[in-house]
């Protein structure tokens, strides 16, 4: 199996050993099969861009190892996050499905693999086997929920610390599997920048490194590089509910 | 019966599924302040508004509602409840006497699953559905709520 950056290749779906936990390629036989023959494989960089907003819809990226950001431009001209991909997610999706120009800029926030599928293709995929349409609805109902939780989260929450609070929360639902000191610690893989979070919770890079700091000198979270590890998991709790 | 207007999710589906739709439809004019869709609450229908103007909110929590938007002739809604099992996330109100098509959830679930290839039909009205939500986000990221409240149409 090829590797590439500190990661193997996955070339055939169909020999994929983690297609049944993914969101969208838990798929049947018949359907992998013209997966196979209708996709192109490729590895990206850190900082790739697979798609631009306003770009005319070439076609979809499936996700297969890595993460990657989905970011847009407000109406008063700030880049803006709109959230977080993760392996086994369909990136693209609604400009492909409804044929109008990507709604996002899709960036890579660590080396990646993507399978891309022109749109022709997907969509021919998508009419021709059933339980890709689910897949999609699926998906599109997971971004729904999302873009959701995003406008609550953002429009609603009342200060920074609670917007902060939230997103370390929300990250800590996929933990790191890392040995830690007492058994309430949560570590997490943090890749984005102090100005991407600023991005993803509406505030300044500034904003954010003071929050952060009060955080860390309350004893509430541990920064070392891109680990985080979440020491108070109740005071953040509390910041958000109050 | 057949729904009056043309509509996301109609202009998609083949003919023959149409009619069978069409088979089981209920046109039904409502008041103004009906909910069409109620956060938590699973639908029945799958609602299809033909004339008359809605408004999309988000249940907060206990906080204040936020307005995705207002919509009227050719949207569906109750699809990404019917087609996930989750509930629904969003009310949606009529903000006028509206003419609505309603299609019972197990009709249309049946056509599903027997008409697979309708699924892509269905994608175009949840993409759409994320489109409103992006829009929201793009456009107004701290206050919730979009531009101006249209001004009613013709009473239905």
């Amino acid at each position: 199996m090829a590797m590439a950056y500190n990661f193997h290749i996955i070339e055939d779906c169909l020999k994929c050993t983690v297609r049944e936990q993914r969101l969208f390629c838990d798929l049947s036989r018949e359907a992998l099969i013209r997966l196979q023959n209708i996709k192109a494989t490729s590895v990206y960089p850190k900082g790739a861009m697979l798609c631009l907003e306003g770009q005319p819809p070439r076609g979809v990226f499936i996700l297969c190892t890595g993460k990657a950001k989905l970011s847009t431009t407000s109406s008063e001209g700030k880049s803006m996050i709109l959230r977080i991909a993760e392996p086994g997610e369909v990136l693209g999706l609604t400009a492909a499905v409804s044929g109008t120009p990507y709604e996002a800029t899709v960036e890579t926030l660590e080396p990646s693999q993507a399978n891309f599928i022109a749109q022709t293709d997907f969509v021919h995929f998508l009419r021709e086997h059933p339980d890709v349409g689910l897949r999609v609805a699926k998906q599109l109902t997971h971004n729904c929920k999302c873009a959701y939780d995003e406008v609550r989260s953002l429009g609603l929450s009342n200060s920074v610390p609670e917007k902060l609070a939230k997103l370390i929360l929300r990250w800590a639902e996929n933990p790191l599997d890392l040995p830690v000191k007492k058994p309430n610690e949560t570590p997490l893989r943090v890749t984005l920048t102090q100005e991407e979070i600023a991005q993803f919770i509406g505030t300044s890079r500034e904003t954010v490194s003071r929050v952060l700091a009060n955080f860390r000198k309350k004893g509430w979270v541990r920064v070392k590089g891109a680990t985080w590890t979440i020491l108070n998991r109740r005071a953040l709790e509390n910041l958000v509910t109050t | 019966m057949q729904s009056e207007a043309a509509n996301e999710l109609y202009d998609m589906l083949a003919p023959e599924l149409r009619a069978e739709l069409a088979r089981f439809e209920q046109l039904r004019i409502v008041p103004a302040g009906t909910h069409l869709i109620t956060c938590g609450v699973p639908p029945e229908h799958l609602v299809i508004v033909n004339a008359g103007t809605v408004e999309i909110t988000l249940d907060c929590r206990s906080r204040n509602t936020a307005s995705l938007g207002y919509s009227g002739a050719g949207k569906v809604f109750g699809m990404r409840a019917l087609v996930s099992g989750e509930l629904p996330e969003i009310d949606v109100i009529c903000l006028e006497s509206c003419s609505i098509t309603t299609v019972p959830r197990d009709v249309f679930l049946s056509l599903l699953k027997n008409n697979p290839q309708a699924y892509f039909a269905v994608a175009k009205v949840l993409s759409s559905d994320l489109q409103i939500a992006d829009r929201i986000l793009r456009g107004n990221t701290r206050r919730c709520g979009v531009g101006p409240r249209p001004r009613p149409a013709k009473t239905v």
